[in-house]
């Protein structure tokens, strides 16, 4: 099917869908420098600054997690593209602290390329930054070797528990090791059932049949999983619950939150559903579904399907992820 | 007449890559629909545009400037891996400028030691090496043919060429390869059977920096 965008000119996509975004959230965020989304009432110089890069397309995320209680600064790309690094360097030395600054990375390699060579660059001046690198997804590679395993939705989990941390005043060394713990305790699964379009070039980004579905498949459209003939809301929360408790070692006993993240052209309907089985499956299995969270948080521009993501709770994660945050993606009271 | 090329030469061999990639944009795009996003095109054309961009703007300053200026235009082009890993490249080669003390101008030896730099940098960044269908696989056997130019006394211009040849004997050889990096990873065993875009790009490169300096004289 070809594809039906309300767009302009391909090259000026990210910087007008920028534009509009800052106007849809003027009193959350703004845009400063080269393209650099910032909260709009700048935090505390005395706290944790958190930043972070990646391509667009994938809205809200990843600007929209900047706010209060969230993320300080993000440097949005190209479409799918991570930023280059000057961007990324301006982003460091604007956000730059005797408090400090955590930069959050999501495992695709242009995202990590920048990261390590602005980390080198932040070393030579002097600044004061951290990087924490998410790699949640388990469709790839495993615990105890994460190098092909991706950054997904797990990045919101991170980044509302660091930012709350943030907020209270903690040290850098304290606000890393909350993310570090976040990021240990968490798992993602994707499941794809029809392919987004790439706005710049009007083509598809992977092939599903009309009968299918994909497990583990990228947010660019990266394969990585198997192929099963589509199945009922039921059928594929299980087979996605399954493997996650499996790989994050999930006890009876335990809490989780749980995300389900819609990747753009699945219906919230269709979400709830997947969420109420889940929360079943787990209770079946004396775990507890703490807290939750279904929408759209990280799409792939209208690709259909969602990614699952559990996230091991305990007291302070929970008070961290229920502390106030005011973005443009998530607001919590 | 000395064989040693400065800066004069050096604008004009870019300038030429710069309009060699251009003119292959859409060649580039289509190389990387396969297993990319199908902007390897133009992303390189950006980055190309930033160079000439670069080159007008110079100051009257040394090589290793040039190339530094280079290098960080090339990184701010925004489009994934593509820009540190050029950008990356042109950094390094600045680096080994800065100890090039002889009139800020290079020979055979020189130049191949300057590339070997290059390479050296990007490879700090990546595991990608030979045999991964990477730009690695151009730029490895062109640096080759620029060491072993030197240990044959060619001219910078005979160098040049050698270069040139063996960067596309190198990207023609990714056909055959399976992606170990970027997207077309995920492919696997269908990520056969096309020439890795950064590759081509990288030979397009050196056959302009060797048509520009034959242009030059």
């Amino acid at each position: 099917m070809p594809m039906k965008k309300f767009i302009n000119q391909p090259d000026q996509l990210a910087k007008e869908l920028l534009e509009g975004f800052v106007l849809a959230n003027a009193k959350l965020v703004a845009l400063e420098g080269h393209d650099l989304v910032v909260r709009a009432t700048p935090k505390p110089q005395d706290k944790v600054a958190l930043v972070t890069l990646g391509g667009s397309g994938h809205e809200p995320a990843l600007s929209g997690f900047v706010g209060e209680g969230m993320l300080d600064i993000s440097v949005p790309g190209n479409i799918f593209s991570a930023p280059g690094p000057p961007r990324v360097i301006e982003a460091l030395r604007k956000a730059n602290r005797d408090a400090g600054v955590l930069l959050v990375v999501l495992n695709h390699e242009g995202d990590v390329l920048c990261a390590n060579m602005v980390m080198e660059m932040a070393a030579r001046e002097g600044l004061n930054v951290k990087q924490i690198l998410t790699h949640e997804d388990i469709s790839a590679g495993t615990r105890k070797d994460p190098k092909d395993r991706r950054g997904l939705v797990g990045c919101l989990s991170v980044i509302k528990m660091a930012g709350a941390a943030a907020e209270q005043g903690r040290s850098l060394d304290e606000v890393l090791s909350v993310a570090e713990r976040v990021e240990r305790n968490m798992a993602t699964l994707a499941v794809a059932v029809s392919s987004a379009t790439h706005p710049a070039t009007g083509e598809p980004i992977s092939q599903i049949g009309d009968n299918e579905m994909v497990v583990g498949m990228g947010q660019h459209g990266e394969a990585g999983g198997g192929t099963y003939e589509l199945k009922s809301a039921d059928e594929t929360a299980r087979i996605m619950t399954e493997p996650l408790l499996k790989d994050l070692g999930v006890e009876a006993g335990e809490e989780l939150l749980v995300m389900i993240n819609g990747v753009g052209s699945t219906t919230l309907m269709e979400l709830y559903l997947v969420l109420r089985q889940v929360e079943k499956n787990l209770g079946k299995g004396n775990i507890k579904m703490v807290r939750s969270l279904a929408g759209e948080y990280l799409t792939v521009q209208e690709m259909g399907g969602f990614q699952m993501c559990f996230t091991r709770m305990d007291r302070e994660l929970i008070e961290l992820w229920d502390a106030p945050c005011a973005s443009p993606a998530l607001t919590v009271r | 007449m000395t064989d040693r090329i400065g800066i004069p030469e050096w604008t004009a061999m870019l300038r030429r890559a710069a309009a060699l990639i251009r003119e292959n944009q859409d060649v580039l795009s289509r190389l990387d629909s396969c297993g990319g996003d199908g902007d390897h095109g133009t992303t390189m054309a950006r980055a190309m545009n930033l160079v000439e961009k670069t080159l007008n703007e110079a100051a009257c300053g040394s090589l290793a400037a040039l190339f530094r200026d280079i290098g960080w235009a090339i990184m701010g082009v925004d489009g994934g891996a593509t820009g540190p890993l050029f950008g990356s490249l042109f950094l390094a080669m600045a680096d080994a400028a800065e100890s090039n003390v002889e009139g800020d101008t290079l020979d055979t030896a020189a130049l191949a030691s300057l590339l070997e730099a290059g390479l050296a940098g990007i490879q700090k960044h990546t595991r990608a090496r030979v045999g991964d269908k990477t730009m690695i696989d151009a730029l490895t056997p062109a640096t080759a043919a620029l060491v072993q130019a030197a240990t044959e006394d060619f001219t910078v211009r005979q160098a040049l060429q050698r270069a040139a040849d063996a960067a596309h004997q190198g990207a023609a050889s990714t056909v055959a390869l399976q992606a170990r990096f970027g997207r077309a990873k995920n492919l696997g065993e269908k990520s056969k059977g096309t020439e890795d875009p950064g590759a081509r790009s990288v030979a397009l490169i050196f056959q302009g920096f060797s048509d520009g300096l034959c242009k030059e004289t």
